[in-house]
């Protein structure tokens, strides 16, 4: 596992968010956390150093949207934390309407996208929501690969003026971004390369660099971008890296109808782009067997070699 | 407790007026849920016009003023006759209501003046207006948030989850009001799923409930002034028990009235009606 810049360890993606939302809630004091009854180290030490900006709401998604548009409209800055199925689709529709409809600056962290939740079966699977969400007028979505994305999510959600959605991963994973990075870009070139564009999202860009290394020594310059911001798409860089390329691959753990892959085809076809696209994620079906997270990668053909074998066959081992 | 009085008989003939505003601007749209305003209308006299409410037509977003929402948002014709007739916005803008290039819709919107929130979606209204009331439990500030909420909109299970949060919280500074009409589109509320006993419901989730004659002026002056000076720390809902449709007698309790639209002859009986002393 890859180090920080300082040699420490990497922290778990949770930790990192919470303890930069901790952070900006000792300065002002305008920041609150409500959660649905979910928790984390960190937020157990939020909730000891400043209990009176935070509120275990129960197990109750819906009031917590509703509460926190309250809270909102009288200048609070509202973080609301729940697992992503609950908090999306349970509560889409308070998001439209309490949240979209008035602009309100909400930050809703989700918890567990894709198949993070694995062996806790489809109704903890969040494998819906960004097709969903993209879908909603002002909402802007993140979906941090790392601690410095995950603390990047945190700062630029701060600065926004109306409703964000953070996909938020649960576990330690390499550090893939400098802490300066250009995450206001929305999109951000890990691998430079002339054939082969691999966009990635989440953790599934870690997979993307995996995949990579496994496509070589066939493969010559596959680029690899990880796509930090997925709504509002970061048109203007994301074509910068797609003219460069011949074939582009999209990487998500999430249904291929409406994710990232669909925004990506969305991008060529209204910008009369004729490039080769793969939209490479889970099919149009539930997960059907309980296992590990990796177990039940291979079971949808996300794991690294049916992954691998999936881009080969697409555009031949000659191209890779 | 010292309740200030208020001339009841004056805000009849105010809601008479009102009632044929509304009349004239349904008339006008060719849609509207009229049996709904009528039935909460009295309420919105006594809240406005019966200076119930903090608030300043001039300045409708003062910080202090005290934060009403409309959560039967259906019934936002009626908050849009009290609020023109204050002055929040023009009195001609009724003429408006769901023409095309309107800003006054069927539902209300957070840009009106007077306005805080978008309703017309049953069951946020009151959610909303917990967060209103925490907000000034945590910054002790002096507002109160009112809440009108139909009776059918209580099917909706986010209107319970509101009252167990307000509850615990001991938002004494929130006040509920139930339009108890008690009928929803197709049918009666307790023909349909039943709401009794309501008020035992309510109570039994932590809040203080009283029951009102929603069309009595001396009453309703009584409770909503009285709430704003709470004697404990819960939650208080107030039940209006109403009429729906009331003023037009061949609309009052009347399922076809949710949202009928009454034909030329219906519009010259109502006017009538509501122009007679």
């Amino acid at each position: 596992m890859a180090m920080n810049m300082d040699g420490s360890k990497p922290i778990d993606l949770r930790d990192a968010l919470f303890d930069a939302v901790h952070a900006m809630a000792s300065k002002d004091p305008r920041v609150i956390f409500i959660t649905a009854d979910m928790g984390s180290w960190s937020l157990t030490r939020f909730r000891e150093h400043l209990p009176g900006q935070f509120i275990n709401i129960g197990i109750s998604e819906q009031n917590m949207i509703g509460v926190a548009a309250g809270l909102a409209l009288e200048g609070k800055r509202v973080f609301v934390y729940a697992i992503i199925p609950f908090l999306v689709l349970r509560c889409l529709e308070q998001i439209k309407v309490d949240l979209c409809m008035m602009n309100l600056p909400v930050t809703l962290i989700g918890g567990g996208p894709g198949l993070c939740y694995a062996s806790d079966g489809p109704t903890h699977h969040a494998i819906e929501d960004v097709s969903v969400m993209r879908a909603l007028p002002g909402m802007t979505i993140y979906n941090p690969c790392d601690q410095y994305a995950a603390q990047a999510a945190v700062r630029q959600a701060f600065d926004q003026q109306g409703p964000v959605y953070i996909r938020l991963d649960k576990g330690r994973y390499d550090i893939i971004h400098k802490p300066d990075a250009a995450f206001e870009d929305g999109v951000i070139s890990l691998k430079s390369g002339a054939g082969l564009l691999i966009i990635g999202t989440g953790i599934m860009t870690q997979q993307a660099l995996k995949i990579a290394e496994m496509l070589r020594p066939a493969a010559c310059g596959v680029g690899i971008a990880d796509l930090f911001r997925i709504s509002p798409l970061p048109c203007r860089k994301l074509l910068d890296l797609i003219k460069k390329s011949t074939h582009i691959i999209t990487l998500e753990e999430h249904v291929i109808t409406g994710g990232i892959g669909s925004a990506i085809s969305e991008l060529l076809a209204d910008n009369n782009l004729n490039i080769p696209l793969r939209r490479i994620g889970i099919a149009d079906v539930y997960c059907s067997q309980y296992g590990c997270r990796e177990c039940m990668r291979k079971s949808v053909g996300l794991d690294d070699v049916s992954i691998k074998n999936n881009i080969v066959k697409w555009i031949g081992a000659a191209n890779c | 407790m010292n309740i200030p009085s208020i001339d009841a008989e004056a805000l009849h003939r105010k809601a008479r007026q009102l009632r044929l505003r509304i009349l004239e601007a349904i008339a006008k749209a060719g849609k509207g849920h009229i049996g709904g305003a009528y039935s909460c209308l009295d309420i919105l006299v006594a809240l406005y016009h019966g200076k119930v409410l903090n608030v300043d037509p001039r300045n409708p977003k003062w910080p202090e003023r005290d934060r009403f929402i409309l959560s039967k948002g259906h019934s936002g014709i009626a908050l849009y006759a009290v609020l023109s007739d204050l002055g929040f916005f023009d009195v001609a803008a009724m003429n408006t209501v769901c023409q095309d290039g309107s800003s006054l819709g069927e539902h209300p919107d957070h840009r009106i003046p007077g306005v805080e929130i978008d309703t017309g979606s049953l069951g946020h209204g009151l959610n909303i207006g917990a967060g209103m009331a925490l907000n000034a439990k945590m910054d002790g500030l002096p507002y109160f948030t009112f809440v009108l909420l139909g009776d059918g909109e209580c099917y909706e299970g986010t209107v319970w989850e509101a009252l167990l949060f307000a509850a615990h919280h001991q938002l004494n500074n929130l006040v509920a009001i139930i339009d108890r009409n008690r009928q929803i589109t197709l049918d009666f509320t307790e023909d349909c799923i039943r709401l009794e006993p309501l008020e035992k419901k309510i109570c039994d989730f932590g809040w203080d409930v009283v029951m009102v004659d929603g069309h009595s002026y001396e009453k309703l002056n009584a409770v909503l002034k009285a709430s704003r000076q709470p004697e404990s720390r819960k939650p208080l809902a107030i039940i209006a028990n109403t009429i729906k449709g009331k003023g037009v007698s061949f609309m009052e309790r009347q399922l076809k009235w949710h949202h009928g639209m009454p034909n030329a002859q219906e519009i010259e009986i109502a006017r009538k009606e509501l122009s007679s002393p």
